[in-house]
């Protein structure tokens, strides 16, 4: 008997302490209604240091300001987003960063769930952004949302295989020029030439439709895989690939991986690439040269982006106001937007655009100013739709892609899968 | 007669020599067969292991060594450095303890409502039993998605987002756990329970002292199944934990996914430590385990 009430005791104990533990925690669940000085940010790691020189700053003036900011993977921020949102706005920041490519797909899923931040007076500061960015976080001229970096496009390579090729890169002006660039660089290093994950990724088509001033939409939103700008996209990386030019990287980290080891020569890339080449190439320092995306036609557009991410507030905070005096401060201080660059964010503010951390030589790239060379580019940056229908019209050109790689014509190819998507998104 | 028996002999002799000589290459063909068996068994272990030395060799090196060409194979000196950098991200301490005592609370408070279901279902007959039994059976075809967003309503209803509670509840009742520790019941004799209660014992001390003490195997196989499940859960914590300090294993490693950089020194470090625990639980049940298995083989 002895044994059986030990038992007992030892699993009331136990529940005990769950409803204790459950009762301790219990508090700080409610961050934001409570407490009416302290705002929760849902950002990803090299965002969260930004986030907190800021709140320090910010505190200056507002000494009983508090910043909780939870760090979370950029997957996860959407899923929790996700959930809340469609749970009715529970258990959601009072600031949360949301990529470029997905911001558009959830203002139109949950019309209501973010602040108007145009009516709370941000429109003043519009002119201070490029205009891509801000038509990105528009619906029907209001702003919901704070434009923070961007990812103004660049061709990285290695300056040590392209000198052995003898090619100049400086002399790569159209996307045939880059071709030729590659073709010499095969025969004579047998490298190839870029870095394409076919069946999984289509960065490199969308940098080039961005490029031309289209998407997988155009403006009035119809789908636009067959437009003339796709095709020429298309061509580029068919040429590309029937020519032995393209290595296959299937995912991420072959990719940086194929770029770090040697064994591509060049990564049309965003600005962010930066970060990454520099953390896991540590010993490729003073090999790498940027140029600007190769134009279509002589003299043509040169100015593209690939990613970037924005910050918005959702309705349901119970701190909505000093989350925006906060996010104000944050996205037009310039000494909070230049910290960002220490983490390799390329701030969209325009107005520090002239300041010394962009106009100094990089080191890592051969002594070459690449910030300002890419900070140039901002105002030339289309602005293109990406609707809420992104992700899908993504996995259809990824399919057509796939398809013209494996030897069906662009035309055909491209066709197939806008009937495809218009099914989809009916 | 001396005849006879000499042909006998011969012909027994002709005999074992004939076996002899088959014997022989029979020996070779098993030798032969066992070297396969062994270059088999050893690729196997070689595919089996390697994840795990990679993970260890992603741990002591810098992120960068993991991107070369041809790969890093040798243990590096940056073990230290990248515990400190993943103690800086996501406080391993702090994350060690919330799983363990997630999982640890989870696998004794799931045991013991799971085994008294399995142990009513099992032997004793009352209205609607096969029914109930069923729709555990059944709820396991529910995808955890159905169940995510309405039980996340919930628990923001009842203000439990972010605590341990919210974690733990939801999975207490097993319905899988519950299957197999039904079919172990099933197997133990009635007569036994029977005699006791003759003896006087209340339907608890049947069970507490006499049924459980006996299906140790099934209980281990079980505790094994529930750690594992709340070790590794990943969906669910994330969705309902809001801060860095309540985080679990999972959801903090995933933490460390970021957009352009991942430091795969600290996944790896942080992968380790998370695979170490499953690793001490199961060998300190596996003898339990293996007797289980063995004494269901054995019937």
């Amino acid at each position: 008997m002895k044994k059986v009430t030990g038992l007992v005791s030892i699993s009331m104990m136990l529940v005990l302490s769950l409803f204790l533990a459950a009762c301790g925690n219990g508090g700080s669940e409610d961050e934001g209604s409570g407490d009416s000085n302290k705002v929760t940010a849902w950002a990803w790691n090299i965002n969260v240091p930004v986030l907190e020189k800021a709140a320090e700053k910010f505190k200056e003036e507002n000494p009983d300001f508090e910043l909780e900011v939870v760090e979370m993977g950029t997957d996860d921020v959407y899923s929790k987003l996700t959930t809340g949102l469609q749970a009715g706005g529970k258990g959601l920041p009072d600031i949360v960063l949301v990529e470029d490519d997905r911001v558009q797909g959830y203002m139109s899923a949950f019309p209501d769930a973010f602040v108007n931040v145009s009516d709370k007076g941000f429109d003043e500061m519009k002119d201070s952004f490029p205009s891509y960015k801000t038509e990105l976080v528009s619906k029907d001229g209001a702003m919901y949302g704070f434009p923070f970096d961007g990812g103004p496009t660049g061709v990285f390579y290695r300056t040590d295989i392209f000198e052995e090729a003898g090619v100049n890169a400086e002399d790569i002006k159209t996307w045939d020029d880059y071709i030729e660039a590659g073709k010499t660089i095969k025969e004579k290093t047998d490298k190839a030439m870029i870095g394409l994950d076919l069946n999984g990724d289509d960065g490199l088509y969308r940098m080039m439709l961005n490029q031309q001033g289209t998407f997988y939409f155009d403006d009035e939103k119809n789908v636009a895989l067959t437009s003339e700008e796709s095709k020429k996209a298309m061509k580029v990386q068919q040429t590309l690939n029937e020519e032995g030019l393209v290595k296959e990287t299937v995912g991420w980290d072959a990719w940086i991986s194929a770029m770090t080891s040697g064994d591509v020569a060049t990564a049309p890339s965003g600005a962010w690439l930066y970060g990454s080449i520099t953390q896991q190439g540590k010993d490729t320092s003073g090999n790498w040269g940027l140029i600007e995306l190769p134009a279509f036609e002589e003299g043509g557009n040169r100015a593209s982006n690939l990613g970037g991410s924005n910050y918005m507030i959702p309705s349901a905070s119970n701190n909505a106001d000093l989350a925006y005096d906060f996010m104000e401060f944050f996205s037009t201080n310039k000494d909070v937007q230049l910290s960002a660059m220490e983490g390799g964010l390329f701030p969209s503010l325009n107005t520090i655009y002239d300041n010394e951390a962009f106009t100094k030589e990089v080191e890592f790239f051969s002594n070459q100013p690449i910030w300002s060379l890419l900070a140039d580019e901002m105002d030339s940056i289309p602005a293109v739709n990406y609707t809420g229908d992104y992700a899908v019209a993504k996995d259809e050109a990824v399919k057509a892609q796939s398809e013209i790689a494996n030897g069906k014509g662009i035309e055909e190819a491209l066709k197939a899968s806008e009937d495809r998507l218009k099914n989809r998104i009916q | 007669m001396a005849k006879n028996l000499e042909v006998i002999e011969q012909s027994t002799n002709k005999l074992t020599l004939a076996e002899r000589q088959q014997k022989k290459p029979k020996k070779k063909k098993n030798k032969l067969k066992a070297v396969w068996m062994y270059t088999l068994l050893s690729i196997f272990l070689v595919v089996s292991i390697f994840p795990f030395y990679w993970m260890f060799i992603g741990a002591t090196n810098d992120s960068s060594k993991m991107f070369t060409n041809p790969p890093t194979l040798l243990p590096g000196d940056q073990f230290m450095t990248n515990l400190t950098n993943l103690n800086e991200s996501i406080g391993i301490f702090r994350v060690l303890f919330n799983s363990l005592f997630v999982s640890g609370l989870y696998v004794v408070i799931a045991l013991a409502v799971c085994a008294s279901a399995a142990y009513v279902l099992a032997k004793y007959n009352f209205k609607g039993k096969k029914f109930i039994f069923t729709a555990f059976l059944l709820s396991m075809m529910i995808p955890y998605q159905a169940t995510l967003i309405p039980l996340f309503q919930m628990m923001s209803d009842f203000n439990l987002l972010n605590t341990y509670f919210a974690v733990i509840a939801p999975q207490l009742c097993f319905p899988f756990a519950i299957f197999l520790l039904r079919q172990n019941f099933l197997a133990f004799p009635t007569e036994l329970m029977e005699s006791a209660r003759l003896d006087g014992a209340s339907e608890t001390r049947i069970f507490i002292s006499i049924v459980i003490p006996s299906m140790r195997p099934a209980l281990a196989a079980a505790s094994i199944f529930l750690f594992m499940t709340q070790w590794n859960n990943f969906m669910w914590p994330l969705v309902v934990l809001n801060t860095n300090d309540m985080y679990t294993f999972p959801v903090a490693l995933s933490s460390l996914m970021g957009l352009s950089y991942i430091d795969y020194g600290q996944v790896m470090m942080g992968v380790t430590l998370a695979t170490v625990p499953i690793i001490a639980f199961f060998l300190t049940l596996q003898k339990q385990f293996i007797s289980g298995m063995l004494g269901s083989a054995l019937k």
